[in-house]
């Protein structure tokens, strides 16, 4: 893509002022000429504002040693200044000084005077541009806008090893941002490129070399041939050298290995891991942000080659390095807890490991020191989330240290991404049956601020909002009416009618949860929000998962007391009808043990709740060629199969007065032949119900002859 | 708050085996939501004597062999009213637990201190279901058995806390109970065992379901 030739040179003759398009350089200068040109106002104010600062760069007027003051002037009020470099970002700096980055650098390659004067115009403008970069993407995109980059790379050679410097660390500056030119490591010629970085003596442009894998690295592809190219064997070279490079290679090797488990095992096969030995150790570097890159580094291979660090030392001891690191009050402390999450996410075990040593009451600690840059918040709620995610000492241990006060809190801040992190953590935390009996979670302090946040503006947030509310409406202590009562209810209404799929099927699950063993009343008030035509329609919704949790819901619906079944009936049947339309039209299995369940639930109601079942399953009209019934009996689906037989069982329930029609039907359209075949089904519950639905049919007599 | 008894260590825990897949198979009559109702025999020497008992599913974790659920116990002499608790369920499935409890006190009768395994076995064997199944858990507590096609479900209940009332309604959750479940008509056994009560107390509960002529299943998801 790009190699150390591709850039312009301006190589005309950089005395002459004829034909230049560019502010840049003026005549070299014996004595300062006074600037005949410049406005009254401007040489009257302040010649350290930026707008005076730019001028004297591009004025034509202007001393060589002047405008190196300038440079350094406006490179010292940027350095870590984020308002400075905003405003001269706006002012149009950003050409300027790459302007007169270009002239030295042209002027350099043509030889001639003032090769100091020039070695320092370099030093001082590159690392303007640098500073410009840092932590930027504004700035990054000026500079690269400005052609800047072709120009600093051809820097990196440079003999005077002070430039040589500052165009390699401006580059990294670049690197750090997402915003910079990926790097083609298919190009032989490029690849060669970077060898030679990697290979350079100079620190800074050994680890740029480093920084462009970091940033660039992507595919598998990539990372197999970076590794092929004998990458890996000089990074962990540099895992020896100064603290530059060997920051900047961990960085890379994570990114080299990262999931490809057979670049990664080129690590660590060889020797058992020795190569990964010098890793380990750097992980008790006496520099925090080597300790925590160290982490990060080895999480990663470790993820990627599930079998490398099975020492159960070495998992302890990454614990206790991260717990450590969650002290460090900067950039570090921001850091570890998302590294922490890498560690246990998924990992039963490793969270295990992790509580044993109090990382809960570490993480809780952080939380209590007060506001904090909302990375780190975010970090220490999504790093709880992922301790509460599978194990239940860790939820109540969190309950216990009173997390949920923070909780209210995060709800409202600005930052949507803590917003959102709290509501993930909520979600693992109510995970807990035994606390959603106690009724941990449906007060006022939690529920209140989170259906506000069913008003998010960031639909993330919103459906991190609504999983959690699925959970916390799960309520057993009968504090469902405050759900309803703080407008709960009518939100998740509104949201099952979004067009955003996502958002639809998270609030049809809240629902859903919401009407499990839910009181008549309560039953009512949330058909009332939601009407039967919107259930109706959200039961045929273009989206699957979305029908199976409405379909949940009616099946939830017409549990509880025996008038419950009469909610399908009203509205000349809709519901009932919308369940047989649906039992033929749709072919996925999730959705159908769904409308089975419901059916059968309405099966177990009195004779004409029974009647109306068999009509949806053998409707008069209609011709169908084979029973559904005896399709769903027969389906691979365990679920399904359970979910026929218990119909048949409930229409075929001794004590009911016409249960000796159904059987007959029942008969008469196979099922009899087809449940003798399912008396030793492999699924427990399929084999015991079949048998006592044959029982029952048995009970009447051979209909059939 | 009531009592709760928090567990420190649970030795009658199985980790590091592995059996494949022998965990109990859901069975519909034990999920979320289900109900039973019977009694509660509470005889002692003086009188005889039974509670009604309800009791709901709230909650099932089969990766964990856990469930849980309420309990609650009417006309209760020493109560105004209907007296509720919130129960733990331990599944015997030989992965997370075993037949042996090893917890929850010891015994000590006129005839010394009991073993924990005798007891276990003492009770299981009162389950006729549990007879095939004897030889085996004597060997090694059952961990080599493979349940998860076996109609009847064992467990060990242990109540946590009063729902509805407070500790000194002069009724104790000291105790737990030995539990055996069958798949195919939800019928529940159980026998109460607290070294302070007499013992055997008789837990006999069917599948209820609000007066419907047929069994209903509600559900609920976590996320």
């Amino acid at each position: 893509m790009f190699g150390v030739t591709v850039y312009a040179v301006d190589r005309s003759d950089p005395y002459s002022t004829q034909g230049r398009s560019q502010p840049g350089l003026s005549y070299p200068q014996t004595h300062h000429l006074p600037p005949t040109t410049m406005p009254a106002s401007v040489a009257s104010s302040n010649p350290s504002r930026p707008e005076n600062l730019i001028g004297q760069l591009n004025s034509t007027h202007t001393s060589y040693e002047a405008k190196l003051k300038a440079l350094r002037d406006l490179k010292n009020q940027i350095i870590g200044n984020r308002t400075k470099k905003l405003a001269f970002l706006k002012l149009g700096a950003v050409p300027s000084v790459v302007a007169i980055l270009s002239s030295s650098a042209a002027a350099q390659d043509g030889g001639g005077d003032n090769l100091e004067f020039h070695e320092s115009v370099l030093v001082q403008s590159a690392a303007a541009i640098g500073s410009f970069a840092c932590g930027l993407d504004s700035g990054v995109k000026a500079v690269l806008d400005a052609g800047a980059f072709p120009i600093l790379l051809k820097l990196i050679f440079h003999p005077n090893e002070k430039v040589a410097d500052a165009g390699a660390r401006s580059l990294k500056m670049i690197y750090q941002s997402k915003l910079a030119p990926k790097y083609d490591f298919h190009q032989e010629k490029d690849m060669e490129f970077l060898l030679s970085l990697l290979n350079s003596e100079n620190e800074n442009v050994s680890s740029l070399g480093a920084s462009i894998i970091t940033h660039s690295c992507q595919t598998a592809i990539e990372q197999q041939a970076l590794s092929e190219a004998g990458v890996i064997k000089r990074l962990v070279a540099l895992l020896g050298g100064s603290l530059i490079q060997r920051d900047a290679s961990l960085e890379s090797l994570a990114a080299v290995v990262k999931d490809n488990p057979e670049v990664a095992s080129r690590l660590v096969l060889p020797e058992n891991g020795r190569e990964l030995n010098a890793v380990i150790e750097l992980m008790r570097d006496k520099y925090p942000r080597t300790r925590l890159l160290a982490c990060t580094c080895l999480i990663n291979i470790r993820n990627t080659y599930v079998s490398y660090l099975q020492d159960s030392g070495i998992k302890k001891e990454l614990i206790l390095i991260l717990l450590e690191l969650l002290n460090d009050p900067g950039q570090v402390g921001d850091e570890a807890p998302f590294v922490l999450s890498n560690l246990i996410a998924e990992k039963e075990g490793m969270q295990k490991l992790a509580f044993d040593a109090s990382i809960v009451e570490k993480l809780c600690e952080n939380l209590q020191k007060g506001s904090f840059q909302a990375k780190r918040l975010q970090g220490i709620f999504l790093a709880l989330a992922d301790l509460c995610s599978k194990l239940e000492c860790c939820r109540d241990r969190v309950l216990h240290l009173k997390v949920l006060n923070f909780v209210t809190e995060a709800f409202a801040h600005d930052s949507a991404e803590v917003r959102a992190a709290a509501c993930i953590f909520l979600k693992n935390v109510s995970r807990s049956v035994k606390n959603l009996s106690a009724g941990h979670f449906m007060n006022e302090t939690v529920a209140v601020p989170l259906v506000q946040l069913l008003y998010d503006s960031c639909s993330f947030v919103q459906i991190a909002a609504l999983r959690a509310i699925s959970n916390v409406v799960v309520d057993f202590m009968a504090h469902k009416s405050l759900f309803v009562q703080c407008g709960g209810v009518k939100q998740l209404v509104q949201l099952s009618r979004s067009m955003e799929s996502a958002v639809r099927v998270n609030a049809v699950w809240a629902l859903k949860n919401l009407t499990f063993l839910v009181d008549n009343r309560c039953k009512e008030e949330i058909l009332l929000e939601l009407s039967t035509s919107t259930l109706t329609s959200l039961l045929s919704d273009p989206e699957a998962p979305v029908q199976e949790q409405a379909f949940a819901l009616v099946r939830n619906l017409v549990d509880g007391t025996l008038n419950s079944i009469d909610y399908v009936f009203g509205d000349d049947g809709l519901l009932l009808h919308a369940i047989g339309r649906q039992l033929r039209n749709t072919s996925k299995a999730e959705v159908l043990v769904q409308c089975m369940y419901t059916l059968s639930n309405v099966a177990s109601g009195k004779e004409h709740h029974k009647e109306a079942v068999m009509n949806q399953l053998f409707p008069q009209t209609g011709n169908d060629k084979e029973t559904i019934l005896v399709k769903f009996l027969q389906s691979s689906n365990s679920q399904l199969r359970t979910a026929a037989v218990w119909t048949i069982v409930n229409l075929t329930f001794p004590s009911s007065p016409g249960a000796c029609g159904r059987v007959t039907a029942l008969w008469n359209a196979g099922i009899v032949s087809q449940l003798k075949c399912m008396v030793n089904d492999p699924c427990l519950d399929v084999k015991l119900q079949s048998r006592t639905a044959l029982k029952q049919l048995m009970m009447f007599g051979d209909a059939s002859t | 708050m009531p009592v709760r008894l928090v567990e420190a260590s649970s030795p009658s825990q199985v980790s590091g085996t592995t059996h494949g897949n022998t965990l109990p198979q859901p069975c519909s009559l034990l999920s979320v939501g289900q109900a039973f109702s019977g009694t509660q025999n509470v005889s002692s020497l003086q009188k005889d004597e039974a509670w009604r008992v309800n009791v709901r599913i709230q909650g099932c974790d089969l990766d964990h062999g856990y469930l849980c659920g309420t309990m609650e116990a009417l006309n209760v002499p020493m109560a105004d009213t209907p007296v509720v608790t919130f129960w733990e369920g331990e599944i015997v499935d030989t992965k997370n637990y075993t037949f042996f409890t090893g917890k929850w006190g010891a015994t000590v009768t006129g005839l010394g201190i009991m073993s924990r395994v005798e007891d276990d076995i003492k009770h299981w064997t009162k389950f006729p279901s549990f007879p095939p199944l004897l030889s085996q858990v004597e060997a090694d507590g059952g961990k080599s058995l493979d349940l998860s096609n076996y109609p009847y479900v064992f467990m060990r209940w242990k109540e946590q806390y009063f729902v509805n009332v407070g500790t000194d309604c002069g009724l104790t959750i000291a105790g737990f109970y030995y539990v055996c479940f069958s798949c195919s008509d939800g019928s529940i056994n159980g026998f109460y065992y607290d070294p302070n009560s007499s013992p055997f107390q008789k837990l006999e509960l069917k599948s209820t379901n609000d007066g419907r002529s047929g069994f209903s299943f509600s559900t609920y998801e976590l996320q």
